[in-house]
């Protein structure tokens, strides 16, 4: 080929790269569609719910009581059935055209696999949040029309169309924490055991015949919480614990973090693989479901350390008889130290807050302030949220951490 | 190597021609392809007949100023009032009818820079 050939060919190539690249689906200027149908469910990826809604679970019983559902029906019939069609299938006259459809709610298996949470915070922030803004979604958020338990009332009823007959739950529904099982047959099963009880095959040689041991997670003992005490953790909560591991002498190292973790830290998991994990874990216990209000406790604004905090935090220190346990230097040598027994009567040892990289639920001083708060569930350590006003929480925090000196305020401020 | 006749050369550029000429018509007529959109109503403009809508596309949100053709229609969706009947049925409205806030979905195309309506779709009014 000639000179002049071998350019005609370049231009031409050019020509038709601009040609496609002009007549590549752009459609419009104001093409608001994303990725409408990037996958089976018509652009509708069940990712977890965020945070603000994770622990946003439906009591089981509302998925199957007639009046919910009849009150759902007189719902949905008004404000969904236009998008959604009267028949759950996506395909209301003012849905067809959107350029996210609406889902069908009759396919059994797209249905069982969306959890309650996730449909939960759908109907709720509707399409005002992502990833369903970024898809042009054109769902309306109803948390400022619907009171929750017509939220819950609309969902029991566009539940029916799937034919399921039983509670939406992922005892019944096991599709919906797949990704979560699977993260944990990987990650967990080890020590925590096949059925979360904490009997892996692993996790008693940790340390034998004595505490602490790999969480039992249908049980109603969660050390780690924001939470009263005697409650079950928040998904913010059971998140922290799993990204930062849980501190003590021996285990591995984690990159970024000081200390050793008795409990490794998952923080290199992806957040969204961590969320799945937490849902897989929170079926294993259906108290998750059925819990009423959650409440957390909040931690204030920590006070600045003056000499003043301190001499009042240590004498709350003596009067709450921390010393009995922990000591009086704090060493986890007290009187009844030798004593202390978990409740599954295997002895445990006074935390010696000498070493705050040990504190296993975090040594930054709103850590310590929350372990004041709740105590630790399944442990001799008792909560003081009844007994100590906020103030002298933070006095008697402030005694605690300076009772490591300058590991203390090392740990205080950065340690994790 | 042997050179190419003058004949062989001039088919060759003929061909690429033929193919840069299809590839444009068929880019001209995906140009103006429909598209949905759907958003919330910020304004009405029933003299300049448009209708502005925030919408959001691939993140980004933005306002699209949605034109309204003599053939374009507008409607809502009510209950039948037909004993029997329990569908939708449509209910025409004006352009005046359209309030901010209210949720549309429109059927447009896009046609000499702008959007132009075919249908738009009362989703949600309030």
């Amino acid at each position: 080929m000639t000179t002049r050939g071998w350019w005609l060919s370049a231009i031409g190539a050019v020509a038709v790269a601009f040609g496609l690249w002009v007549a590549a689906p752009r459609s419009s200027q104001a093409d608001v569609t994303g990725e409408p149908h990037d996958d089976d469910k018509g652009g509708h990826v069940h990712v977890p719910a965020p945070l603000p809604y994770a622990d946003a679970h439906v009591p089981p019983g509302v998925w199957t009581d007639a009046a919910m559902i009849a009150r759902g029906k007189e719902i949905y019939s008004t404000k969904c059935a236009v998008c959604h069609g009267d028949s759950g299938d996506g395909k209301g006259p003012a849905g067809v055209a959107l350029p996210l459809t609406p889902p069908d709610l009759r396919n059994k298996a797209g249905t069982a696999e969306m959890r309650d949470n996730y449909w939960f915070w759908r109907v709720s922030e509707g399409g005002l949040v992502d990833p369903f803004k970024s898809k042009g979604s054109a769902m309306p958020p109803w948390k400022g029309d619907l009171s929750v338990q017509d939220r819950w009332a609309v969902m029991a009823y566009q539940h029916t169309f799937s034919g399921h007959n039983g509670p939406h739950v992922p005892w019944e529904h096991p599709e919906m924490i797949f990704v979560g099982r699977d993260i944990y047959a990987m990650a967990c099963v080890m020590c925590h055991g096949r059925d979360g009880k904490g009997d892996g095959s692993v996790g008693a040689t940790l340390a034998p015949r004595r505490a602490p041991q790999p969480r039992d997670f249908t049980s109603s003992d969660f050390k780690f919480r924001s939470t009263p005490s005697g409650q079950l953790p928040t998904t913010g909560d059971l998140l922290r614990t799993i990204t930062e591991g849980v501190r003590g002498s021996g285990g591995p190292l984690t990159f970024g973090l000081s200390g050793y973790r008795i409990m490794p830290s998952f923080r290199q998991m992806p957040i969204e693989q961590r969320l799945e994990l937490i849902e897989y874990v929170k079926s294993l216990n259906p108290r998750f479901w059925e819990r009423p209000e959650i409440k957390t406790v909040s931690v204030p604004p920590a006070p600045p350390m003056t000499p003043e905090r301190l001499a009042r935090g240590q004498t709350l220190y003596k009067d709450a008889e921390c010393l009995a346990c922990h000591g009086e230097r704090g060493r986890g040598d007290g009187p009844l130290a030798p004593t202390l027994k978990d409740t599954k009567q295997f002895p445990i040892a006074a935390t010696d807050l000498t070493e705050p990289q040990r504190f296993k639920n975090g040594a930054r001083p709103e850590d310590v302030y929350r372990t004041l708060v709740t105590g630790l569930s399944g442990t001799p350590m008792p909560s003081y949220g009844d007994s100590l006003e906020p103030d002298q929480t933070w006095d008697l925090v402030c005694y605690v951490l300076s009772l490591s000196g300058d590991k203390g305020r090392t740990a205080g401020v950065s340690a994790r | 190597m042997t050179k190419p006749d003058a004949a062989h050369g001039g088919t060759t550029v003929t061909r690429f021609l033929a193919v840069i000429v299809s590839v444009v018509l068929w880019s001209a007529v995906v140009w103006a392809d429909e598209a949905p959109i759907a958003g919330t109503v910020k304004a009405v403009d029933t003299s300049a007949q448009t209708v502005t809508l925030e919408s959001t596309a691939k993140g980004k949100t933005r306002q699209v100023v949605v034109h309204l053709k003599p053939g374009t229609k507008i409607i809502r969706f009510t209950r039948s009032s037909e004993p029997g009947k329990t569908g939708f049925v449509e209910q025409a409205l004006g352009l005046a009818d359209l309030k901010p806030g209210w949720i549309v979905s429109v059927e447009a195309k896009h046609e000499g820079g702008k959007e132009v309506a075919d249908v738009v779709k009362v989703v949600l009014e309030r």
